[in-house]
Parts: structure tokens; C-alpha cells; sequence
């Protein structure tokens, strides 16, 4: 599928009173992609998403979705799930999905029949006759996301969806939301789980006070902050291999050491030094890639600094 | 379908459900059927009992009654009375029950009017109205005049006729022009409050359980206030329906009882009332739509809600005023200020009529002043939705109405644009 462009944001800013929530923030999404959205708490993520939704509006700049500005038409094509949960308490599931299924232009029984399968499917289907108080948290947000994807959208905007899921869930919520991407939607997301953007994210936008750190693919950005260096755990005198600039040992404790390399030196010249040299036994070999985590740790701290 | 139809349908299919709803319809037309009965038997057992005290005997130390036969041809009044010729025989026959009571006129009754009355039961204020008959029937044999007796027993037998409107109120249906006014008011007050109640109630939930997220981005604040407001007038409606029906039954049953004889259905304060709901539900639900964006949490709201209720009921508080002059400066002023205008109308209108030019004004400036608060409220509604926890001043909504460039957040489009 081409690069079709499902969200294009251009310079928009937008402050309350003194306080600058987001600051000429520009960047695109993709269609089909899924697209990470970080940034510390009170960044100015859920701004953005809400500004997206034409919740609010930004003081300046322009926000096109599915190909124009926010029409009727096209928020029955987009599937929102805000950070806090927007669910009401005291009404019983299927009513309340029925409900906000036919708001977003279905049927009142293609809403019924959408919300029992989905409820099938996240293993809910006991407590459709329940309310939402009645239920754990982590069954209020399978609802909440159950509602997200009821009327089919071709877009999904979702403020923190893992939050308060246990590893089952999460589970069960990720092969959801690679379904609907292999079936062509897009997905943008927020999250502080960063191993979830390594795994499910193309690509990613970072924001802290409200402004653009960083944008791009998360392959290329995690490149983009990889260090002249490797990771080599087995035996050997790796100090005397030609290029090895200092060695220390992993940032985790686990086994193996980070070898820093001179520049100039290739991570092939150093591996080739390794296979030829004498008493030497490679169990693993690596790039030493930043993990995600440990960039968003590097670009929030750059900056308090 | 329009999603304002959407919304307006589950508001009014949510709150019909909801048991305070419930109650508010079936409870009271119920309880004043309850109430009613209560009267009705009430009135029937003392009719029974003047039947069950039978002969009434009296002694005349003054020679007032000549002809114990001498009464106005009521059977209410029919009372068989015999005379004796002392306390004591009177006393041994009342303890014999051959009759049922008896009364003293003493020597000195010309001058005192002083009658006394023995029974072992109660005293059924039948017979006292009859005693009072036949005494008025007896006395006034002796006035040298050709007065007819009903004239003397009855002087004064009312009929108002309303100069403008020609509408007549005879001395039967007198109760009709207290009690209909009175009724209509509470009715409204009931049936408004409650339903713009549940709409600011629905509006704060949705705000604090952020389910208001989730409505603002499939439906557009207009679609959502517009929708809200005519599910929940619709609900009223049906209350009125209903409550509408029960009055019609109630009057019918009613027609049985004799004070209550004389009531009927007042159509054309009907049709006035439902044009004064109407306009006036309009101002009042966008009104707890806009203040329940605004408040912060149920308490607030609540506070809110229970000032505009004070305002509506001001003129119930100066009844006395409005019933002594019912055209006075302050019935008109009370009449065009379109906060008070449904209850003083309806007040007013029962106790006399009002201008044909009063009652336009007012209804203009109540429309006008429904269509303002409802756009202003439209306004107010999706910038304030987002307000968690803190409460806007004043200054800062009246600046969101105007809508001056730096409030950014508020939508630039007319709401006429936003409804289609």
C-alpha cells in the first residue's frame, strides 16, 4: 500500500493562559502504519490526539484527517479511546455499546451484532448483561477498546490503551490492534511501554514540553542514537583486538561486555578481528542499539539539563 | 437518521426507566386519586350519619318556631323535627333513642342567638345547617315584608362574568378558579424541573465518567445539546400526557362529589400552558444543559439548579399580590421577565384575564430569550466540557459567549452550520 497520508499536522501550537501545551508541532501518519506518539507526563500527547479529534482547537496551524478537515462523515471513520475512560457506569454493556455504535453511524442491529462478537472475543461475552461499575479495570478497558473498533474505522487514536491490562490482556488487545493493521487501518498511539512501540510501531513522534524531539521511523532513530559500539558476551581477550577503543560491562548486569570502538572502526572489522583471534569463543555478538527507553530517558534528561 | 435524533431517543428511552421518573408519573396522579377518595368518603359518611341521627327534637322557651316544618325544599336540609315540652322530656326520649338529638332555644336566645344541641353521636354539619334553616325560615315569618324566603336564606348567588374575555365563572364552579391555577402551576413546575433536572444530571455524569469524550468526537456539541433537550422535553411531554389523562378521569369521577361539581376541563388554559412549556422547558433545560457543562461535580450542579428553581417559583411566594390585582405593575412586570413569566401567566389567567398584548410580549421575550440562552448554552457547552475540576469565572464564560479571537477552543462555526 502506498504512503497515503491518514493525519497530516502542520505548525500547529496551542497554550492555555501562560502555559504552552504544544508548540509548532508538525508531522504526518500514514496510512496503514502504526504510529507511537511519547513524550513524558503533561508533554502534550493527549493535546495533540484531542486537537486531532477536533476536540479542541489549536490556536494556530492546520490539521488534516482522511484527507480534509473533520467533517461528520469522518469521525464515523475514526475510532477514539481517551486516556481517562469514557464509559458509562451505570448502564449495561450491550445497551451502552449499542448506544455508541449507532452515534458513530451504525445500525442499531449491526451494533448489536458487532458488539457480542467483539465481547466473544475479548472472552466478555458472561458480563454483557452487567454494567461497567460491575466490572475490574482491565475488563472496563477491553470495553473501552471494544467501542474504539465497533464501527469498523479506518483510523484509531488511542490515549495509553495498555494501561492497567495485565500481560494476558495486553496480549489479547495487541494481536486485536495487529488485526485491524493487517486489514489496512492505522493506529496511532501513546504509551510509556516502550518495548510495545519496538515491537508494534513503525513509527514513532516524541514530544516534551510540547515540542518535537523526535520523528521518524523507530528502526532509523534507534540507529540514528547507536553508538560506535558492540555487544560480545563469551571468551576472549577483547582488549587487545585492533579498533577497541574501552570496554564496559553491560548496563544491565546481564552477561557480556560493551565494547567501544575507535572511529573509523566497523562493528565487521571487529567481529572478523574476533573469529580470527586465538582462544576465543563468540556466544553472542551485537550492535549495541539504545533500546527506546533508554533514548527517551537520554532526550528528557538532555533537556533538563 | 440524524444523530440528534440518536441522542434524543436514548435520553428519552434511558430516563423514561429511571424509578424517580417513574414515580414523578404514576406516584402523584395515584396519590391525589387517593387523596380524593379519602374526601369522597369522607362527604359520604356524614351524609350517612344526618340520615342515621333521624328525628331531631328541640325545646322552644321562646316561642321562635312556629311551623317545625317551615324549610327550604333541599333535601340536604330535610330534617323530621318534633317538639318538646322540657329539657327533661327531651332528655328521657334522647336516652330512649326515639331521637337522635336535640336543641334548646333558651329564654334569652333573641338576645344571645345562644342554642344548644344534645346527641350522643356527633353533630353532622348537615344538621347544623339544617337547625340554621329552619330557624332563619321561622324568624323570618314574623318580618312584616314580601320578600321571598329564598332570597333571605340565599341573597347573593355569583356569577363573574370576565369583561374582555367572556369567559363566565358561576358560584358552583368557584373552586375551579382557585384550585385549576394552582394545579396547572404545580403541574408545570413539576413536570419542567424534573426533566431539565435529569438533563443537567445526564450532562455532568457524562462529563465526569469522560464518556463526553467519546460523545463530542462522534457528534457535534449542537447535535448533543439539541438532542438532549428535545429526548428529555419529550419525556416531559409524556408526563403531561399522562398527568393529562388522570386530570381528565379525576374531573369525571369528580363530577359525582358535589363541591366538585362544577370544575371542568379549562381548555384554553390548557393550550396556553402547553405554549408556556414548551418555550419556557426550552430555556430552562439549555439553560441546566449550559450550567451542568460549567459545574465541576453533582454538587454543584445541584446548587445551581436549586437558585434557577427559586427563580421560577417567585411568583407562587406573591399569589396574594397577584390574586388582589392581578393587573398591577408587578403582575406585568412579573408577566414579561421570562424566568417568572409561565407561573404568574398561569396564575394570573385564573383569576382574571390577561391583555391580549401582555400575553404576546411575553411570549416573544420568553422565545427570544429561549433561542439566546439555547445558542449561548451551545457556546458555552463545548468549550466547557473539557473543564475537569475547575470552575470557570464569570468573566471568562461571558468572554466564551462573545467569543472573542483568543478563545481559540471555541468552535468558529455558526451552530446552524454545526447542526447539518
Amino acid at each position: 500500500m502506498p504512503p497515503q497520508t491518514a493525519i497530516a499536522v502542520d505548525h500547529i501550537s496551542k497554550s492555555y493562559g501562560d502555559f504552552r501545551a504544544v508548540h509548532d508541532l508538525s508531522f504526518e501518519v500514514y496510512g496503514g502504519e502504526v504510529f507511537a506518539m511519547l513524550g513524558p507526563n503533561g508533554s502534550g500527547k493527549t493535546t495533540t490526539m484531542r486537537m486531532i479529534l477536533d476536540i479542541i482547537k489549536p490556536d494556530s496551524g492546520r490539521i488534516s484527517v482522511l484527507g480534509g478537515a473533520l467533517t461528520d462523515a469522518t469521525k464515523d471513520r475514526i475510532g477514539y479511546l481517551p486516556e481517562e475512560r469514557g464509559l458509562y457506569r451505570n448502564v449495561r454493556l450491550l445497551e451502552m455499546m449499542g448506544y455508541l455504535g449507532t452515534l458513530k453511524g451504525l445500525s442499531k442491529a449491526e451494533a448489536q451484532k458487532r458488539s457480542l462478537a467483539l465481547l466473544e472475543r475479548l472472552e466478555l461475552t458472561e458480563h454483557l448483561k452487567k454494567k461497567v461499575s460491575e466490572l475490574s479495570k482491565g475488563m472496563q478497558q477491553k470495553i473501552q477498546f471494544a467501542v474504539t473498533v465497533l464501527h469498523d474505522p479506518d483510523l484509531i487514536i488511542m490515549d495509553e490503551p495498555f494501561s492497567g491490562l495485565d500481560p494476558v490482556n495486553t496480549l489479547v488487545l495487541k494481536d486485536l490492534l495487529l488485526e485491524f493493521r493487517d486489514k489496512g487501518g492505522t493506529i496511532v498511539m501513546s504509551t510509556h511501554q516502550m518495548w510495545q512501540v519496538e515491537e508494534m510501531c513503525n513509527r514513532l513522534l516524541m514530544i516534551h514540553k510540547g515540542q518535537q524531539k523526535l520523528y521518524g521511523a523507530v528502526e532509523d532513530i534507534r540507529q540514528q542514537y547507536a553508538q560506535n559500539a558492540v555487544i560480545v558476551e563469551g571468551k576472549g581477550n577483547w582488549a587487545a583486538l585492533p579498533g577497541v577503543a574501552r570496554i564496559e560491562p553491560t548496563e544491565n548486569g546481564r552477561k557480556g561486555a560493551v565494547l567501544y570502538l575507535q572511529p573509523g572502526t566497523t562493528s565487521e572489522q571487529v567481529l572478523a578481528a574476533m573469529v580470527t583471534a586465538p582462544d576465543t569463543n563468540i556466544e553472542r555478538f551485537e550492535l549495541a542499539v539504545p533500546s527506546l527507553n533508554d533514548i527517551f530517558i537520554r532526550v528528557v534528561e538532555g533537556d533538563a539539563s | 437518521m440524524n444523530k440528534m435524533w440518536i441522542v434524543a431517543r436514548r435520553e428519552y428511552g434511558f430516563n423514561l426507566r429511571r424509578r424517580s421518573f417513574l414515580f414523578a408519573v404514576f406516584g402523584v396522579p395515584l396519590f391525589t386519586f387517593v387523596v380524593w377518595a379519602v374526601i369522597f368518603l369522607a362527604i359520604a359518611s356524614t351524609e350517612q350519619n344526618l340520615d342515621d341521627i333521624g328525628t331531631v327534637g328541640y325545646v322552644d322557651q321562646t316561642g321562635v318556631i312556629t311551623d317545625p316544618t317551615l324549610l327550604p325544599d333541599d333535601p340536604q336540609l330535610a330534617v323530621p323535627y318534633t317538639a318538646y315540652d322540657s329539657e327533661e322530656s327531651a332528655r328521657k326520649a334522647l336516652d330512649a333513642r326515639a331521637i337522635g338529638a336535640y336543641f334548646v332555644l333558651p329564654e334569652d336566645y333573641m338576645e344571645t342567638g345562644t342554642v344548644k344541641i344534645y346527641s350522643f353521636s356527633g353533630i353532622p354539619g348537615a344538621l347544623n345547617d339544617s337547625i340554621d334553616a329552619l330557624l332563619l325560615a321561622n324568624l323570618s315569618q314574623r318580618l312584616d315584608s314580601d320578600i321571598p324566603l329564598a332570597r333571605i336564606q340565599s341573597p347573593v348567588t355569583l356569577t363573574i362574568h370576565a369583561a374582555d374575555t367572556g369567559r363566565t365563572l358561576t358560584e358552583a364552579n368557584l373552586p375551579a378558579l382557585f384550585f385549576i391555577p394552582l394545579i396547572f402551576a404545580f403541574v408545570f413546575l413539576m413536570s419542567s424541573n424534573v426533566t431539565s433536572g435529569f438533563l443537567m444530571n445526564g450532562v455532568v455524569e457524562e462529563k465526569t465518567n469522560r464518556v463526553m469524550e467519546m460523545l463530542i468526537t462522534s457528534v457535534t456539541p449542537m447535535q448533543l445539546l439539541l438532542g438532549k433537550i428535545i429526548g428529555l422535553g419529550l419525556l416531559g411531554l409524556t408526563q403531561l400526557v399522562v398527568w393529562g389523562i388522570a386530570g381528565f378521569v379525576l374531573i369525571r369521577v369528580g363530577q359525582a362529589a358535589p363541591f366538585l361539581a362544577g370544575i371542568s376541563f379549562p381548555t384554553d388554559l390548557a393550550l396556553i400552558f402547553v405554549a408556556y412549556f414548551i418555550l419556557s422547558y426550552f430555556l430552562l433545560a439549555s439553560l441546566m444543559a449550559g450550567l451542568g457543562a460549567i459545574a465541576g461535580s453533582a454538587e454543584e450542579s445541584r446548587q445551581y439548579s436549586s437558585i434557577i428553581s427559586l427563580v421560577w417559583i417567585i411568583p407562587f411566594f406573591l399569589i396574594t399580590t397577584l390574586i388582589d390585582d392581578p393587573n398591577s405593575p408587578l403582575a406585568v412586570a412579573l408577566t414579561l421577565i421570562p424566568f417568572t413569566a409561565p407561573m404568574t401567566v398561569l396564575l394570573r389567567m385564573g383569576f382574571a384575564s390577561v391583555s391580549a398584548w401582555q400575553l404576546a410580549a411575553s411570549i416573544g421575550i420568553l422565545l427570544v430569550t429561549a433561542l439566546l440562552v439555547v445558542w449561548a448554552s451551545a457556546r458555552v457547552f463545548r468549550w466547557a466540557l473539557l473543564l475537569y475540576g475547575k470552575r470557570p469565572s464569570p468573566r471568562e464564560i461571558w468572554r466564551v459567549i462573545r467569543q472573542s479571537p483568543d478563545t481559540a477552543t471555541v468552535t468558529a462555526r455558526s451552530p446552524q452550520e454545526q447542526l447539518s
